[in-house]
C-alpha cells in the first residue's frame, strides 16, 4: 500500500493552473467563485488526479507502469483541506485507488488504476 | 443546443517541452527527472482537444454550469520529453435528462507516426 497526504493550499492550486493551463477563475479568485455559488477558490479535480496517479505509480513501480486510471470527481477540495491518497493492490494488475479528505468524505470515488 | 454526438475536432499537434513538463511535475510534486507525468496528459490530450468542444457554438456548452465528473486517461506508451504527439477530440455521447446534460468527451493522442499513445475519457455533466 502507498499512501501520501497532502494539505492544499492557494499556491498549489495557482501553480496547478499554470502548469496544466486551466486557468478557470473558480481556481484562483475567490469573488468569482462566490458569484458562482463556491464557498471561494477550489482545486482542481485534475491536481486531485494528478497526485492520485502519482501514488499509484509508485504503487506500480514507476510511472511507466501505469496503463489506466480513472476517477469520478465526488466533493469539492478547498484551501486547507488535507486528503489521504491511497493505492492498493486489488485482484491481478487493478489497483484500488481512494483520496478522503479530514472530516473522513472521499472526495475521489470510483477510482481504480491498471498496471503493466 | 445541437446534440453533438459523433462531432470529431480538428488534430492538434503538442510538443511535450521539457519546460512545461518540469512545472507541471513540480505542480503534483513529483520529481522533473522522472520523466513525463501520467496525467500530463490532461495538458497534451484532453487540455489540447476540449477548447474545440468549448468553443463550438453548435455544441453550446454553458461552462459556467459545466462540472467535469469523470475523468479515465488509457496509455498504450508513455510519451517521452521532446516528443511532438497529435490529438484528436470527438464528442462520443450527448444526452439529457432530467434538466442535465451528459457529454462524454473522447481525446486519442498518437505520436507523429500514428502509433497509439493515449486515450482520455471525459465526461461533463452540464446543469440546465
Amino acid at each position: 500500500m502507498t499512501e501520501r497526504r497532502v494539505t492544499f493550499t492557494r499556491e498549489q492550486i495557482a501553480a496547478y493552473a499554470e502548469a496544466s493551463g486551466d486557468q478557470n477563475p473558480i481556481h484562483l479568485d475567490d469573488d468569482f467563485a462566490k458569484t458562482v455559488g463556491l464557498p471561494g477558490v477550489i482545486a482542481h479535480g485534475m491536481l486531485q488526479m494528478g497526485i492520485l496517479a502519482t501514488v499509484a505509480a509508485e504503487e506500480a513501480g514507476g510511472p511507466s507502469r501505469l496503463r489506466r486510471i480513472s476517477v469520478r470527481f465526488a466533493a469539492m477540495v478547498v484551501p486547507g483541506d488535507t486528503v489521504t491518497f491511497i493505492a492498493s493492490r486489488g485482484a491481478g494488475e487493478r489497483l484500488e485507488l481512494t483520496a478522503v479528505n479530514q472530516k473522513g468524505e472521499a472526495v475521489l470515488t470510483k477510482s481504480s488504476a491498471d498496471i503493466a | 443546443m445541437t446534440v453533438v454526438a459523433g462531432r470529431t475536432y480538428p488534430a492538434v499537434k503538442f510538443e511535450i517541452e521539457p519546460e512545461r513538463v518540469a512545472v507541471f511535475a513540480r505542480a503534483i510534486g513529483v520529481d522533473p527527472d522522472d520523466g513525463v507525468p501520467p496525467t500530463f496528459a490532461a495538458v497534451y490530450s484532453l487540455g489540447v482537444t476540449v477548447p474545440h468542444l468549448f468553443g463550438d457554438e453548435e455544441a453550446a456548452v454553458d461552462f459556467s454550469r459545466l462540472l467535469h465528473a469523470e475523468q479515465e486517461f488509457e496509455w498504450t506508451r508513455h510519451p517521452r520529453v521532446g516528443e511532438t504527439v497529435v490529438s484528436r477530440g470527438r464528442v462520443a455521447s450527448d444526452i439529457s435528462r432530467r434538466g442535465m446534460r451528459f457529454v462524454s468527451f473522447e481525446t486519442d493522442t498518437t505520436d507523429a507516426e500514428g502509433g497509439p499513445l493515449c486515450r482520455s475519457r471525459a465526461l461533463f455533466v452540464i446543469r440546465s
